[in-house]
C-alpha cells in the first residue's frame, strides 16, 4: 500500500452543514508512504471518524476513499484483517487495550499474531518509555498516560505501510512524548512508511511533511 | 490462541454450561437407548432374517368337508383382487407352487445318507430378504438357492439325529454342502445343486427364486396352465388393525395368529420407542437452545473485547474459534458420556434378556453410534455457523 486517497470524504452527520471549511472534508487529500502528516482537529470535527473509516469499521461517509486507487468499502473481510495486520497500523485515541490483560500480555496478544518484533525489542521500549516496572501490572491498574505507552508499543508490533496514531501523547510529558516521536520515527523509517498523526491542541514534535486542518 | 482464550473466557457461566450439558445428556442418553434398546428387541423377536416382520402368510381353512367334497382351497383372481383392495394391504404376492416332481437326495459318504420327495414354492422375490446376488437363479444353471423351514432342521438334529446317534447340522454346515435334485415332469429330467442359503422359522414351505420357478414350470410342467395359488403372502400397513382380523373371519381365511401377535408386539414397541426418542429429539433441541443463548450472551458481554480483537487484526475465524471450540468440546463430551450410560444401562437389561434367552445373539452398538455421531455432526455445524454470525455482526456493528 502506497498511498491514501480521500475523494471528497464527508462524513454522514454533516451532509446538512454549510459552514464546514476543512482540508480534509470535501477535498482531495492525499497520504503518501515515507511521509509524515499532522491532522489538527477541533473537538467535533469528525476526526476518530476519519481514524474508523480509514480502518475499515464505519463506512457512514460520503465520497470516496482509496488505498492505491482502490475504493475500499469493496474490500472483504479477509482483505481488512490482511491490511490490519501487515499494512496499517492504528494508535486509537481510545486505546482499546484489554484491562484484564497485563501490559506485556497486551502487547504480546498482537506480535504472537504477527511475530513482527522480537521480546528484546519490546522490552527495549518498555525500558525507554520508563514503564518496565509495570510490565506485570494488569492494565486497568496502570494511569492512562502510562497505557497510552503500551499502546504505541502494541502498534508497532506489526509491518505498516501506514502508521495512524490518534492524539497519542494527550497524557504524556513532554520527555516521553519526544521518546515516543523517536521510536516511531524509527520504526516508520525502517519500514519506509507514512505517519499521519492527529492532535487537538498539543502535538508531537515531529518533522512534518504537510500540516491539515480538519 | 492462549491469551485470546484468556480474554475470551471471562463471563463463562459455569451453571449455565452445567445446565446444557445435563440436558443435552439426558436427551441424547434417551435417543442413543432408543435406538440400541430396538435394535436389541429384534434380535430377539425376529430370528428370521429371510422374512421382514409385517408379513402375513394367509391360506384358506380346510374344513372337514372340503377335503371330501373336493372344494377349492386355492385363491382365483377375484379373491386375489379383493384383498388387494383393502386399505391395510400394502402389498400383496402369490405362493407359485411346483407343477413336476422334485426328489431330494442329501449324501455325505460314510455320514449321512438319505432322500425325499418334495416341492418348491415361489414367492416374489421382493418378499424375500436376501442379499440378491445369493438369491439370483440364471437359467440354464444346475445352482439353484434354497430357503429351507427351520422346522426341518429341528426335526433333524432332535427327533431323527437323536434317535439314530447321529451327529447334529448346524446351519452353518448344511449352508456349505449341496443338496442333489431330481427335477422329472413332461417327459424330461433335469439334475440341479441345491444351495441352502438359509432356514426360515415364518414360512412351512421349500422356497426357490421366482425365476427358477418360472422357469421350470414351463419347462418340466405337464400341460395344464399356471395353477391358482394356494397360500397368500401379504405385507400390511399396520398388523395391529382390526379390520384384518375381521375380514380373514368373514372369509374363512387363516393366518398365523402367533405371528400376527408379534407383529402386532413388535409394532406398538415401535410406536412407544419413536414416542421416546421423540422426547429425546425435544430435549436435545431445548438444551441446544440453551447453549446457544448462553453463547450468545457470552459473546454479547465480551463484545468490546471480541471487537478489539477484530481490531488489532484478528480474524473473525480466530476470534470464533475459542467458542467454537468450547461449544463442539461440550457436545463431543455429552456424546462420550452418553454412550457410557448407554452401554450401562443396556448392560442391565441385556442382563434380563439373557434369563429368557440364553443363546441370543446381540446386535452391536453401531447403529446407535452413528445416530450419535450425526447428531453430533449436525448440532456442532449449527454451532459453528451460529458463532460464526455472531462474530460477525460484531464485525459488521460499526456500520
Amino acid at each position: 500500500m502506497n498511498k491514501i486517497q480521500l475523494i471528497d470524504t464527508l462524513p454522514n452527520v454533516f451532509l446538512n452543514r454549510t459552514d464546514i471549511v476543512s482540508d480534509i472534508w470535501n477535498q482531495r487529500v492525499e497520504f503518501e508512504k515515507e511521509k509524515v502528516y499532522l491532522v489538527e482537529a477541533n473537538s467535533g470535527t469528525g476526526k476518530s471518524s476519519l481514524c474508523s473509516y480509514i480502518y475499515g469499521y464505519r463506512h457512514d461517509y460520503q465520497g470516496q476513499i482509496l488505498f492505491d486507487g482502490e475504493d475500499i468499502r469493496k474490500y472483504s473481510v479477509t482483505r481488512w484483517t490482511d491490511i490490519r495486520k501487515h499494512h496499517f497500523s492504528l494508535l486509537w485515541q481510545e486505546l482499546r487495550m484489554f484491562p484484564e490483560l497485563t501490559a506485556w500480555e497486551n502487547v504480546d496478544i498482537k506480535n504472537k499474531l504477527t511475530g513482527h518484533q522480537t521480546k528484546e525489542q519490546i522490552l527495549t521500549w518498555f525500558e525507554m518509555l520508563g514503564i518496565s516496572d509495570k510490565l506485570n501490572a494488569k492494565m486497568g491498574r496502570i494511569s492512562f498516560g502510562q497505557q497510552q505507552r503500551v499502546a504505541l508499543i502494541r502498534a508497532l508490533c506489526q509491518p505498516f505501510d501506514f502508521l495512524f496514531v490518534d492524539e497519542p501523547i494527550s497524557h504524556l510529558d513532554d520527555a516521553n512524548s519526544a521518546i515516543m516521536g523517536e521510536i516511531m520515527v524509527e520504526e516508520a523509517r525502517k519500514q519506509g512508511a507514512g505517519i499521519i498523526a492527529t492532535s487537538i491542541g498539543k502535538h508531537i514534535e515531529l518533522a512534518y511533511d504537510h500540516v491539515f486542518n480538519l | 490462541m492462549n491469551l485470546v482464550w484468556k480474554l475470551l473466557r471471562q463471563h463463562i457461566s459455569i451453571p449455565q454450561f452445567v445446565g446444557f450439558f445435563f440436558a443435552n445428556l439426558v436427551g441424547v442418553v434417551i435417543i442413543l437407548l432408543g435406538v440400541q434398546f430396538y435394535q436389541d428387541y429384534k434380535a430377539l423377536d425376529n430370528e428370521d432374517s429371510f422374512m421382514k416382520a409385517d408379513y402375513l402368510i394367509v391360506n384358506k381353512k380346510i374344513g372337514a368337508l372340503a377335503g371330501l367334497t373336493g372344494a377349492q382351497n386355492t385363491f382365483s383372481t377375484d379373491d386375489i383382487d379383493e384383498l388387494k383392495a383393502e386399505p391395510f394391504v400394502e402389498h400383496i404376492g402369490a405362493f407359485t407352487p411346483s407343477s413336476y416332481n422334485v426328489r431330494a437326495k442329501f449324501n455325505v459318504e460314510g455320514f449321512v445318507s438319505f432322500s425325499t420327495e418334495m416341492f418348491f414354492e415361489s414367492v416374489p422375490d421382493d418378499f424375500v430378504d436376501v442379499e440378491s446376488d445369493a438369491w439370483n437363479y440364471k437359467e440354464g444353471s444346475s445352482d439353484i438357492p434354497i430357503i429351507l423351514p427351520k422346522n426341518y432342521l429341528d426335526l433333524y438334529n432332535f427327533g431323527y439325529a437323536q434317535g439314530k446317534g447321529l451327529p447334529k447340522l448346524s446351519e452353518g454346515i448344511l449352508g456349505a454342502m449341496k443338496l442333489q435334485i431330481q427335477i422329472d415332469g413332461n417327459g424330461q429330467h433335469g439334475d440341479f445343486d441345491g444351495r441352502i442359503v438359509g432356514f426360515s422359522s415364518r414360512l412351512n414351505t421349500i422356497l426357490v427364486p421366482e425365476q427358477f420357478m418360472r422357469w421350470a414350470n414351463q419347462q418340466y410342467a405337464s400341460g395344464n396352465a399356471a395353477k391358482e395359488p394356494t397360500r397368500l403372502i401379504v405385507e400390511v400397513s399396520n398388523p395391529t388393525d382390526d379390520r384384518i382380523t375381521s375380514f380373514l373371519q368373514d372369509h374363512d381365511y387363516e393366518t398365523d395368529e402367533d405371528k400376527l401377535d408379534a407383529s402386532k408386539t413388535t409394532f406398538i414397541l415401535r410406536v412407544i420407542v419413536s414416542i421416546v426418542m421423540v422426547v429425546g429429539v425435544v430435549i436435545s433441541i431445548l438444551s441446544f437452545y440453551i447453549l446457544m443463548l448462553s453463547v450468545f450472551l457470552l459473546v454479547q458481554k465480551n463484545s468490546t473485547k471480541l471487537e478489539n480483537l477484530l481490531l488489532i487484526g484478528y480474524s473473525p475465524a480466530k476470534v470464533s474459534f475459542p467458542y467454537q471450540a468450547l461449544t463442539v468440546g461440550l457436545n463431543v463430551l455429552v456424546l462420550i458420556l452418553a454412550v457410557v450410560i448407554m452401554l450401562m444401562v443396556r448392560g442391565v437389561y441385556l442382563e434380563m434378556f439373557e434369563n429368557f434367552f440364553p443363546d441370543l445373539e446381540v446386535p452391536g452398538i453401531g447403529q446407535a453410534l452413528l445416530v450419535g455421531v450425526m447428531l453430533l455432526v449436525i448440532v456442532s455445524i449449527f454451532n459453528i455457523i451460529a458463532v460464526r454470525n455472531k462474530v460477525m455482526s460484531i464485525w459488521k456493528r460499526k456500520e
